[in-house]
Order: C-alpha cells, then sequence, then structure tokens
C-alpha cells in the first residue's frame, strides 16, 4: 500500500537557471499537492507528459528526493520520519536504469541482496528461480558491459525482485526498449499485480496503459487532474480514445490556467 | 554496509582498466623505467667521454711550453689531439661546426713571460653549447699550472709549505643520512603526493561522477544504506588507491635500487636501506593517511558536483597542480619543519617526511602536522557528506 498526502516539491533554483527560464523566482513548483492511494493487487498508473512531475512524485515516494511538505506511507511505514525501513519495501525500476558493467549479473544480484539484508540462501533460491523465468542461466556469469539491451534489463528485473519488495515502483519501465523487452517489463507488472503487490508505474505510452491500469492519476504541471479507477475513467471520457482524452485533459487544465 | 559498498567499489574499480594503469601499472613501472633510463644514458655518456678524442685547437709558436705540457699529460685525463692553427679566425669557425672541442690561444711572447715570471696569459676558445668541454679545458690548464707552479718553486728554490699561511680542512659533521635528508628527502614526499593525487583522482570521478552519468546512484540511493555509509564505502576505496598508487610509485623505486642496482655505492645504499626502516614507513604512511583521506575530501565534492566525467577531471586535474606545486617546497634547501610550515597543509608533509628521512624529526612538530592534517580530512570528510546529501547534486534529473 502507499498513501501519498498532500505531497509538494520545490526545487531552488540557481542563478544559471533562472536565467535559463528567464524567471525572477528563486524555486520551482515541481509538484505541488499531490494526494493518491496505490492499493496491494492492483497497478497505479502514473501519466503525464514529459516534465509534468512524475519521475519527481516517484523519487520522493522512493526516498531519494525529500518532500517540502505532505506525507508518504509505504507499506505502513512513514517513508519521511524513517526512509530506511520503507526503502527495505520498495522495489525500484526506471526504463534508463544503469547497471554496473563491469560486474557480472551475479556479482550484481548478490551485491544487491546483500545491501538489502537478504539471507544467502534466500538470495540464491530467490534468484536462481528468476533467473529460470527469465531465461538469464547462460549469460549469469558475463560481464554486464557485454550484454544486450534485453539481457541487462533482464538483470534489472532480478535486481529489483531480489529483495522481494512490498511495493515497486516503475519509472517509465519500457522507455527506450523494443516490444520484446518491453514485453518483460509487462509481464513482470502483471505478475506483481497476481502476487498482491502494490505497483505504480508512471508512463506516458497509452497503450501499456491501458492494458495494465487498474487506477489511474493524471499529473500535469505538478498537479493532480484526475484521480481514479480506470474503469471511472474509462467511463467518463468525452473523447474517442485515451490518447484523445488524455490530451483533452491536459489541454483543458491549460485553458483553465489562462 | 559501509564494507559491502567497499568490496563492489573495489571491485569494480580493480576491473577498469584505465583506473588500474594510473593506479598501479605507471606508478611501479615509471621509476624503474626513468631510473634505467637515465643511468644507462649518463653512463653512454661517460663512455663515449672517456673514449672520445677531444681535439684541441692551437694557435701560437710550434714549440710552446702548453703544448708540450698537453702532449705529456696522461690518456687517464682523457684522449687528445692537438691541431695547430695558424690565426683564431679558422679556429673559431671549426669550433663552431664542432670541429674542435676547445682552443687554445698562446701569444709568441709566452716564454718571455714565464722567464720573467710574470703570469703568461692563455686564451681559451670553446663553444658552450659543447657541454662539458669548458671544465674539460679547465682540467687540463689546472694540471698544467701545477706543474708550471712546482718549476717556478724550484727555479726560485721556494718550499711550497712557506708560501702557504693556512692550511684549511673541511670537515662535515652531517651524516650521510642528514644529507640524503636534507638535499635529496623531498623527492620522495614529492614522489607521495603526486602520485596520491592521481591514485585518488580516477577512482574518484568514476565512483561518483560515473555513477551519476552512468545512472546507477539512482537504485543505489533507493537501497536501505544511509548515505553516509555509501559515501564512506566509497571514499574508503578512494583513498585506498591513492594510497596504493603512492606504494607502487616507492615500490618502483625499491626495485630500481635492489633489483636494478641503480646505486652501486655501498655506502649509500646502507644508509638508504637504514632509512626506509619500519619505523620510517610507519611514520611516513601516519603522514600520508591523512594527506590521502584529504585529497579524497577535496575531490569528491566536484566528483559528486560534476554533471560528467569530462566536467570532473577538468576540475580536478588544475586542482592537481595547486596541490603538487607546494610539495615541490622540499626540493628547496633551507626550508626548514617550523610551527608555522607544519601548520601549512603538503608543505608539513613534505618537510616532516625530510625530517623523517634525515633523522633530524622534532616529534611535537610531527604530531602537529598530523594534527593539521587529520583536521583538514575530517573538515573535508564533512564537506563530502554535504555534498553527497545534497539530492539535486546526486541525481542528474
Amino acid at each position: 500500500m502507499i498513501k501519498v498526502s498532500h505531497l509538494s516539491k520545490e526545487f531552488e533554483l540557481s542563478k544559471k537557471q533562472r536565467k535559463e527560464l528567464d524567471t525572477t523566482d528563486t524555486k520551482a513548483v515541481a509538484v505541488s499537492d499531490v494526494s493518491f492511494e496505490c492499493k496491494p493487487g492492483r497497478v497505479f498508473s502514473l501519466l503525464g507528459p514529459n516534465g509534468a512531475g512524475k519521475t519527481t512524485t516517484l523519487r520522493m515516494l522512493s526516498t531519494i528526493f525529500k518532500p517540502t511538505t505532505g506525507s508518504i506511507e509505504i507499506a505502513g511505514i512513514d517513508a519521511l520520519s524513517n526512509p530506511q525501513e520503507a526503502r527495505k519495501k520498495i522495489g525500484f525500476l526506471t526504463g534508463s536504469t544503469g547497471l554496473y558493467a563491469r560486474l557480472t549479473p551475479n556479482e550484481l544480484i548478490k551485491y544487491f541482496a546483500d545491501l538489502y539484508g537478504v539471507p544467502k540462501n534466500v538470495c540464491e533460491e530467490r534468484k536462481q528461480k528468476l533467473y529460470d523465468l527469465l531465461d538469464m542461466n547462460e549469460f549469469q556469469g558475463k560481464r554486464i558491459g557485454k550484454l544486450s539491451t534485453g539481457m541487462k534489463q533482464k538483470v534489472s528485473i532480478v535486481r529489483t525482485m531480489i529483495h522481494d519488495p512490498e511495493v515497486i515502483v516503475f519509472d517509465e519501465p519500457t522507455s527506450g526498449l523494443d516490444v520484446i523487452t518491453a514485453e518483460n517489463i509487462i509481464q513482470l507488472i502483471r505478475d506483481c499485480r497476481t502476487q498482491g503487490k502494490t505497483v505504480i508505474f508512471s508512463s506516458h505510452i497509452m497503450s501499456e496503459v491501458d492494458l495494465l491500469c487498474d487506477d489511474i492519476a493524471i499529473i500535469h504541471k505538478g498537479g493532480l487532474l484526475f484521480n481514479g479507477t480506470m474503469d471511472t475513467f474509462r467511463s467518463g471520457m468525452q473523447a474517442k480514445n485515451l490518447t484523445a482524452e488524455f490530451i483533452r485533459i491536459v489541454n483543458q487544465s491549460k485553458t483553465t490556467q489562462t | 554496509m559501509i564494507f559491502t559498498i567497499f568490496k563492489k567499489e573495489l571491485k569494480d574499480t580493480l576491473r577498469d582498466r584505465r583506473t588500474l594503469i594510473m593506479m598501479l601499472v605507471i606508478p611501479l613501472l615509471l621509476f624503474p623505467i626513468i631510473l634505467n633510463v637515465f643511468v644507462a644514458i649518463s653512463s653512454s655518456f661517460q663512455e663515449e667521454a672517456a673514449t672520445k678524442t677531444v681535439k684541441i685547437g692551437l694557435v701560437g709558436p710550434n714549440d710552446n711550453y702548453v703544448k708540450e705540457q698537453l702532449e705529456n699529460l696522461p690518456e687517464s685525463l682523457g684522449k687528445k689531439e692537438i691541431i695547430m692553427y695558424k690565426d683564431t679566425t679558422a679556429m673559431k669557425e671549426d669550433l663552431k661546426k664542432d670541429t674542435l672541442q676547445f682552443a687554445l690561444f698562446i701569444p709568441n711572447d709566452f716564454k718571455k713571460f714565464k722567464d720573467e715570471l710574470k703570469p703568461a696569459p692563455v686564451t681559451v676558445y670553446y663553444n658552450a653549447t659543447d657541454m662539458g668541454m669548458q671544465e674539460r679545458a679547465e682540467s687540463y690548464l689546472e694540471t698544467i699550472e701545477d706543474i708550471a707552479q712546482q718549476e717556478r718553486y724550484l727555479d726560485l728554490d721556494l718550499k711550497e709549505e712557506e708560501l702557504k699561511p693556512l692550511n684549511v680542512e673541511y670537515s662535515n659533521v652531517a651524516s650521510t643520512k642528514e644529507m640524503i635528508g636534507k638535499l635529496a628527502g623531498g623527492i620522495l614526499p614529492y614522489i607521495f603526493i603526486a602520485f596520491g593525487f592521481i591514485g585518488c583522482m580516477y577512482p574518484a570521478i568514476d565512483l561518483f561522477t560515473g555513477e551519476k552519468e552512468r545512472g546507477t546512484i539512482e537504485t543505489l540511493l533507493t537501497t536501505p544504506v544511509a548515505r553516509w555509509q555509501i559515501l564512506f564505502g566509497k571514499m574508503g576505496v578512494v583513498v585506498l588507491s591513492g594510497l596504493l598508487a603512492a606504494s607502487c610509485a616507492l615500490l618502483g623505486l625499491f626495485l630500481s635500487i635492489e633489483v636494478f642496482k641503480i646505486v652501486d655505492d655501498p655506502k649509500l645504499l646502507e644508509v638508504i636501506h637504514e632509512i626506509l626502516s619500519f619505523k620510517f614507513i610507519i611514520l611516513l604512511y601516519a603522514l600520508l593517511f591523512p594527506l590521502t583521506v584529504f585529497f579524497a575530501g577535496l575531490m569528491i565534492p566536484i566528483a559528486v558536483y560534476a554533471k560528467s566525467f569530462k566536467e570532473a577531471q577538468s576540475i580536478i586535474t588544475p586542482l592537481n597542480i595547486l596541490v603538487v606545486m607546494p610539495a615541490m617546497v622540499g626540493f628547496f634547501p633551507g626550508i626548514e619543519l617550523n610551527a608555522i610550515t607544519a601548520s601549512i597543509p603538503v608543505v608539513n608533509v613534505v618537510l616532516a617526511t625530510k625530517e623523517l628521512i634525515a633523522g633530524t624529526l622534532d616529534y611535537g612538530l610531527l604530531a602537529l602536522s598530523f594534527s593539521v592534517m587529520l583536521l583538514l580530512a575530517i573538515i573535508a570528510v564533512i564537506v563530502s557528506f554535504k555534498r553527497f546529501d545534497k539530492e539535486t547534486n546526486v541525481v542528474i534529473s
């Protein structure tokens, strides 16, 4: 379970940034008063155009960024007062996640298992299960730098799942990946839902959202424009399809703001 | 957790060819190569000088005294060939063309000066670009002058000791160890500082900027490990790399002396062995450890701030000059370790090491130098932590 309440994030602007943005403001608001809930066994999608605040929100959930105001609860743990405990419950995967090219998948998985405090025998058991599932046994001892993008993504999946997290955060997990590699991620998200895990993922690929989502939130310029179930979203649609409805909602917010 | 991170970062670093070359290979091989080349070149020069026939031009009477004495000089002073010239014009031309190594002008009335017991004029022509030839001419003429002087004492029936009012003897109270320490002792800390800095540089950039650039830091920060633990684990590898690079340079120097026998003077060798005692090495590392932590602490905030490997490198490289320059203080004789110099970072390590080699170290000043470096190292660690803890600096948004 993820509970986000009145979450805001402001970044201080450097002189250089102020000049670039042609503003006199000393702060930029990335996320403003965002509240939502992600339930176990359901997939929550955070949808928004580039620069809407999706990544900042997910970084706050995964405790990389500290919110300016608001609260975050991860699997019953207050992520602000106890970030280390909250992190134990989270698995974090992005499409652009880099891996240590000079390590082998085995070494990398062991490293992360150690960081999460996973006992050796449990780690071995989980690793083997995931290797079999993702057909990774052949390249487990090769240096990651020599693996293909698809193989690397499989390593990232094992790395995300090795501590069996209750909550999984996917930040544009399929961006830049080919269809076959992206399918691995889609399958992983489905499996997580089946296993009763809480899944939140950000995307701007409507077909993925359509395929996977149970709940949806649309974020634009740091604020939520919609927050509800996918069924509610579909039933209230004024445009022909999801993409058109998404564009309509975003454009409508621009008109309202002006 | 710190050790888990340290172990992984060390493994990662040791698999990076570029870091490995800068950290281990270059420091280890540099001194054996440089010293071997230096010894080979200098001995080949010496050999060439010993076997080379020096051509000496001479303008003056055919039967002059200088020519006669020059011909009589033993071959142990170097082979020579005398070429007579009628005037100085052609002689100077040949000197410029390097056909002659040096030349002497003996006036026609040279004998008259000698007979009248007056100093006889001799002009030496040489080409300053032909190294060592002025010195060769000086050594020949000093020998000839000595012979002429002895002859003059005999002619005047004088005893040499009666013309010498003082018999001065110089006695050096400094031991060879002290002399090595004060005169050449600056080289050792310089090597350590230069290589310690370079050794820290690549891992610092790779483990902080590199991780940011490759997008791996974000994943690491989502693990339940405190940021200070991540920083300490990484910093440990940076410090170890600096110490390893400096130690490899020392090992290279040691190999040059012990295996390649660069030093053939047994007395000097004995002194070097005496200097490289267990106590010396322990004290040296006691000074180097906070220095390397200080280097790491200087580089990490830059590496954390930089957005790319190139950017980090372009900031840290000039810093190298700034840090290594004070280490050159050790090359100047006369600058001693005192309360002021012991308070100047880098300079204090260089001077304390010099004193350590010479065996004249004041332990109070050593403690002051160590405390200053330790304090700076602590400040550098705090600054690094503050920078690493700043969320905007660890993630490229």
